[in-house]
């Protein structure tokens, strides 16, 4: 295991339990342990008027499963950085990457203390292969990218992902910036994931759900329609199916025909 | 948030370890069936002649089924599914066969038997400790030391038997799929010499060679870090894989054990094992240091 970034670019390690955090109410909806009772106050609140939100989240996490199982398998990709990796929970990125390639390196990018401390005891590698962990802001691609050059290859294809984060860069031109500055520190033949809440499926209710968010969770989010988050996208090719509902991406084949579609969006894209 | 009653096989995704999970399993799945066919606690106590306490506890897992009992609360319940039934009498059975420290009863006093099970069936173990190496870290010879510590008139096949014990359930870190052991450790228990410079030499050097396996997180919490949030005791969390059961607490003392079960209090050992999970160095740190207080040995 290499060594951890300088201490200047850490965020705090204080556990902040007085306010709702993205991953600790994430958890809550997953069914974790790891929570609060503000994350669980908020959860529930959010869920009252939005219930589907529970399986939004089980059908993010499954994409991700997806995603990341086609990346290592077809795209035949061994790097990844994982941007907002949330709390451990089943099918974190570097178990479904190394269940592929057991060589896979992955790193983890976060700025929660309470997910750092997770991450680096139970988000460990195989022997074979190798996982780090980075306290920096997602907001801060450069210095991400130079801690990620203590595990990962930048000479080689690396993916990326961004799944359930990218809608906390409220101001769009900030998005894209930050999504062009890691496009640019990686080579040809690497991939971007994203997956995004949007308002396509529910409307109304989904947009409450997010307002409710902002008044009471930590860091504050926006929902985006399926062409912004396409936009994202207009340096890459984009994977099958496109820019679609997670449910809908390379689904497991079923005999009940088509999932239902959910309100968060994603697709996969590879830099030519 | 609650789920859906009446689902069995999800409970039983993982293969359940020794009879104490097994009978917390078995209890979530009839209390799921009682509440799903609003029957009260006094009527199900009825139909197994017993007390309503007696269903609670027998749900909470904390006492063994007797199969008639179980079969009694499935036809209360109109439980008619063949495979159903089967679960439920699978795990009322497994759970009435003694786990492997049956064998090791005569030194597992009745208060520690509890952890003992839950330690063998946990997926993560969480413990903070303060004055020793944790148990399931420690070197046979470290061992006979601390176990010497605490029974200063134990004849030697006494100590032999409980150091036998202690090495027997080191046996969960080396099975197929392990259980992720995550431990925070003081400075002031790498420091004393339990057992003397040699004792201690060997036991370092073990920490560091487990320290390197992916599903041992050590981390050392140096006498810098002023004020951290654990005030005196060990302190061990226990999380079962099934997702459905509650974390467990426990804190050892001299001569018993606590296992605080309100939410409140679970909540509250859990923020002080993440806040000491935060201020302590880092893993990867872990290696570096212990070779460090090696060398000043």
């Amino acid at each position: 295991m290499s060594q951890d970034p300088s201490p200047a670019l850490q965020s705090s390690p204080e556990i902040d339990t007085t306010v709702s955090h993205s991953a600790r109410v994430w958890d809550y909806w997953l069914g974790g342990k790891e929570n609060y009772p503000v994350d669980r106050e908020v959860g529930d609140r959010i869920a009252e008027t939005f219930p589907e939100i529970v399986e939004h989240a089980r059908m993010d996490r499954a994409f991700l499963g997806r995603a990341v199982r086609h990346l290592a398998g077809e795209a035949g990709i061994r790097q990844f950085l994982d941007i907002g990796t949330g709390l451990p929970t089943v099918d974190n990125t570097h178990e479904v990457a190394q269940r592929v390639a057991p060589e896979s390196r992955i790193v983890y990018v976060d700025n929660d203390p309470l997910v750092l401390a997770h991450a680096r005891a139970l988000l460990t590698s195989t022997p074979e292969g190798a996982t780090d962990y980075i306290d920096i802001d997602m907001h801060h691609p450069r210095d991400i990218v130079k801690a990620a050059e203590r595990t990962l290859d930048f000479g080689r294809p690396i993916a990326i992902t961004m799944l359930g984060v990218l809608w906390h860069i409220v101001d769009d031109d900030e998005a894209q910036s930050v999504i062009d500055q890691y496009l640019d520190a990686v080579p040809p033949g690497s991939y971007l994931a994203i997956a995004h809440p949007t308002i396509e499926v529910t409307g109304e209710r989904m947009a409450e759900a997010i307002r409710q968010w902002n008044k009471f969770g930590k860091p504050p989010g926006i929902h985006r329609t399926p062409q912004q988050i396409a936009a994202f996208f207009d340096r890459l090719e984009l994977v099958e199916p496109g820019v679609v509902s997670c449910t809908r991406w390379r689904p497991e084949a079923a005999p009940y025909g088509e999932p239902d579609e959910v309100d968060l969006f994603c697709a996969v894209g590879r830099k030519p | 948030m609650t789920d859906a009653a009446d689902a069995p096989p999800d409970v039983l995704r993982e293969s359940l370890v020794g009879p104490t999970a097994t009978r917390m399993v078995l209890g979530i799945l009839l209390r799921r069936l009682r509440e799903s066919r609003n029957i009260s606690l006094e009527r199900a106590g009825e139909a197994i002649r017993a007390s309503q306490s007696k269903i609670s506890r027998l749900e909470l897992g904390r006492t063994g089924f007797r199969l008639r009992d179980v079969v009694d609360l499935y036809e209360l319940y109109g439980v008619t599914d063949r495979a159903e039934r089967a679960t439920l009498l699978g795990l009322a059975r497994q759970a009435n066969t003694p786990g492997w420290w049956h064998v090791y009863s005569d030194v597992v006093p009745h208060w520690f038997e509890a952890y003992l099970g839950l330690e063998q069936a946990a997926g993560v173990i969480r413990t903070y400790e303060v004055q020793f190496i944790p148990g399931l870290l420690q070197t046979a010879e470290y061992a006979r030391a601390v176990i010497r510590l605490g029974h200063h008139h134990c004849p030697e096949p006494e100590v032999e038997r409980r150091v036998a014990l202690r090495v027997h359930r080191q046996e969960i870190l080396r099975r197929p799929r392990p259980p992720h052991l995550w431990v925070v450790i003081d400075e002031a228990a790498l420091r004393r010499p339990i057992g003397g410079a040699a004792v201690m030499f060997a036991q370092l050097q073990h920490l560091i060679d487990l320290s390197e396996l992916p599903h041992v997180t050590i981390q050392l919490m140096p006498f810098q870090a002023a004020g951290h949030a654990a005030a005196g005791g060990p302190i061990a969390l226990l999380r079962l894989p099934e997702p459905e059961l509650p974390d467990m607490v426990y804190l050892e003392q001299l001569t018993s054990a606590l296992y605080p079960e309100r939410r409140g209090d679970v909540d509250y050992y859990r923020d002080i094992m993440n806040r000491l999970a935060t201020q302590a160095e880092r893993p990867a740190a872990t290696p570096g240091i212990l070779r460090r207080i090696l060398r000043e040995l």
